[in-house]
């Protein structure tokens, strides 16, 4: 399987990575991991594109993107995509641990994206959920309805694992009807 | 307790009198340059038509200037030749740290670029720069008139310009299974600071040079040298050639140095650019002169020929060797494919300027290299001590 990102920036709370191509990123709300030795898992959930040197904007050319990969090809070396990643979960030595992982992915660390199993796991339990909405800086209610949206369907649309799902979030929202309501909406 | 306040910073207010003065003399040279530039015109019409007179003049004479060879009618305009589908523009740029004589060790470092971008249904672009240390006496020292000198920022500067013709031969074999393929060089193909070298320097530096040209040819893939905003003026100097009333103009023997002003000056101060944004559209490129600089004589087969053309956005001149200059097929594919790479850059060729932005070494690199190579030297417990002037100009204290 051919790896999706590339760390260059890591921190206890999540990771930055970069995919190999300009444009080629996982989605918002895909579960992914990294190859080191003890895998960290998470969320995507930012993607930015844009130049790869601080001083450089990128500039209109009024083409269509085929055009100008066969009259500007330069650009696409010259632009970047990296997605961030909220940490969930990391496995140990014989098991998933649902907490942050005590040592950040290494720089130049490969990210993937979970398998099918490795994401029912992490999804199993509403630990992902409660990840999502202690978390600042990210899109919560989003991520939400993105990585349940996920975990439902690699399940194939597992009612009973939606209504428990949606009882945890009714737990974590119980003081914000409006929101609640909101998300669930989305979600079903 | 009264406190002055004296700043550090350049003086603003007495150089906006300065800066003043200059523009309200400028306003006045601007229309003196309008009356030259028709003067210059009529001249170019008026010997197009016995341009053969002219070169003959021009070869005969012995002028203080450098003075165009003339082939064929001065005001002809080229029309832009079709482009073709697909192509492969090659360059390389490089830049450099000089030795630091207040840093821990000498050494100087240059960072060669490369630059291929392919054009059409396959379109792919590859961008880099390797950077290579330099800190062997046989790096840091030269060979100048049988004497070991250190390199200093011209010999450095020169061994860059050589490493990135290399860089191009180097490109240009990759991409020889390519169609149509062009080497771009930012500015000058003329290596005219040799001149004053002494013969052994010279001729160690001509050496690579020319095998590089001989390689080139070889394979078939045009070099050409590109400026902007060029202020030669060779093309002007042949017409003063043409307005001087002797039948061969020798300047160290000019019988009209008594007269108030020279039958050669009216035109004298206008450069070549001038007189072709009058002259050529956008697209199109003057006919192609003949270098007369000295230095030329050692490059053989590969004497330096140029042309005007306008890209759009200004006039620029185009340097390449004899053998692209005398083979139509090639020198059209220079004409359109400089072009074409001037209009993607947007006034500038496009991989001329990213050669530029791969091989650049900013400030902040340059400390930062001085910084690695003191801290390897820490850690292997080499002992070195930092100039005071350089610690000074690092931190400056207040």
């Amino acid at each position: 399987m051919k790896h999706i990102g590339e760390v260059v920036e890591s921190s206890t709370k999540g990771f930055i990575a970069r995919s190999p191509r300009v444009g080629e990123s996982p989605a918002f709300g895909t579960f992914v991991r990294t190859d080191t030795e003890y895998p960290v898992y998470g969320l995507v959930y930012e993607i930015i594109t844009g130049s790869k040197e601080p001083g450089r904007k990128p500039t209109t050319y009024d083409m269509s993107i085929a055009e100008l990969r066969r009259e500007q090809p330069q650009i696409f070396e010259l632009l970047k995509t990296e997605f961030h990643v909220l940490t969930l979960a990391y496995r140990d030595t014989d098991s998933t641990r649902f907490t942050l992982s005590p040592i950040p992915p290494p720089i130049h660390s490969f990210v993937y994206e979970c398998s099918d199993d490795e994401k029912i796991e992490l999804s199993t339990e509403d630990f992902f959920l409660r990840s999502i909405v202690s978390s600042s800086n990210v899109p919560v209610d989003d991520l939400i309805v993105s990585s349940l949206y996920n975990a439902q369907v690699v399940r194939k649309d597992d009612a009973h694992y939606m209504v428990r799902m949606g009882k945890s979030l009714s737990r974590f929202f119980r003081d914000d009807y409006e929101r609640l309501s909101s998300i669930l909406r989305r979600v079903l | 307790m009264c406190v002055i306040f004296s700043s550090a910073v350049l003086n603003l207010h007495v150089l906006k009198s300065q800066i003043d003065t200059m523009i309200e003399e400028r306003k006045d040279f601007a229309d003196e340059l309008a009356a030259k530039i028709e003067l210059a015109k009529s001249e170019l019409k008026h010997k197009s038509d016995n341009w053969e007179e002219l070169s003959h003049k021009v070869e005969n004479s012995k002028t203080s200037w450098l003075v165009a060879g003339i082939s064929s009618p001065l005001n002809s305009a080229s029309p832009l030749p079709v482009r073709p589908p697909c192509y492969t523009a090659i360059s390389s740029d490089g830049s450099q740290i000089f030795p630091d004589r207040h840093q821990a060790l000498p050494c100087y470092l240059l960072n060669i670029s490369s630059v291929t971008l392919t054009y059409g249904e396959n379109g792919e672009a590859f961008l880099g720069s390797d950077p290579t240390l330099y800190y062997s006496d046989e790096d840091r020292f030269a060979t100048w008139g049988g004497k070991k000198v250190p390199a200093d920022a011209e010999i450095i500067s020169l061994k860059r310009t050589l490493m990135e013709f290399e860089r191009i031969l180097t490109l240009a074999k990759e991409n020889e299974a390519r169609e149509n393929v062009i080497a771009l060089c930012d500015g000058t193909l003329i290596l005219w600071r040799l001149e004053a070298a002494p013969p052994d320097f010279r001729d160690k530096a001509m050496e690579p040079f020319i095998r590089v040209m001989d390689r080139l040819r070889d394979l078939r893939i045009p070099i050409l040298g590109y400026i902007s905003f060029p202020g030669s003026t060779d093309v002007i100097n042949a017409l003063r050639v043409g307005l001087c009333p002797e039948k061969i103009s020798l300047c160290n023997q000019c019988p009209y140095t008594d007269l108030p002003e020279l039958p050669c000056s009216p035109i004298e101060g206008l450069t070549d650019r001038f007189l072709f944004s009058t002259i050529l559209k956008p697209g199109e490129a003057s006919p192609v002169f003949k270098s007369s600089s000295k230095i030329l004589d050692t490059y053989g087969d590969h004497h330096i020929h140029f042309f005007y053309i306008n890209i759009g956005e200004e006039i620029a001149r185009i340097e390449i060797p004899e053998w692209v200059a005398l083979d139509s097929e090639l020198l059209a594919c220079v004409h359109t494919l400089i072009f074409d790479q001037a209009k993607k850059g947007k006034g500038y060729p496009v991989s001329i300027a990213e050669a530029h932005e791969q091989a650049v070494v900013k400030g902040k690199d340059r400390d930062f290299f001085f910084d690695l190579v003191r801290e390897v030297l820490v850690k292997s417990d080499v002992k070195v001590s930092v100039s005071r002037k350089g610690l000074s100009k690092r931190v400056p204290g207040v």
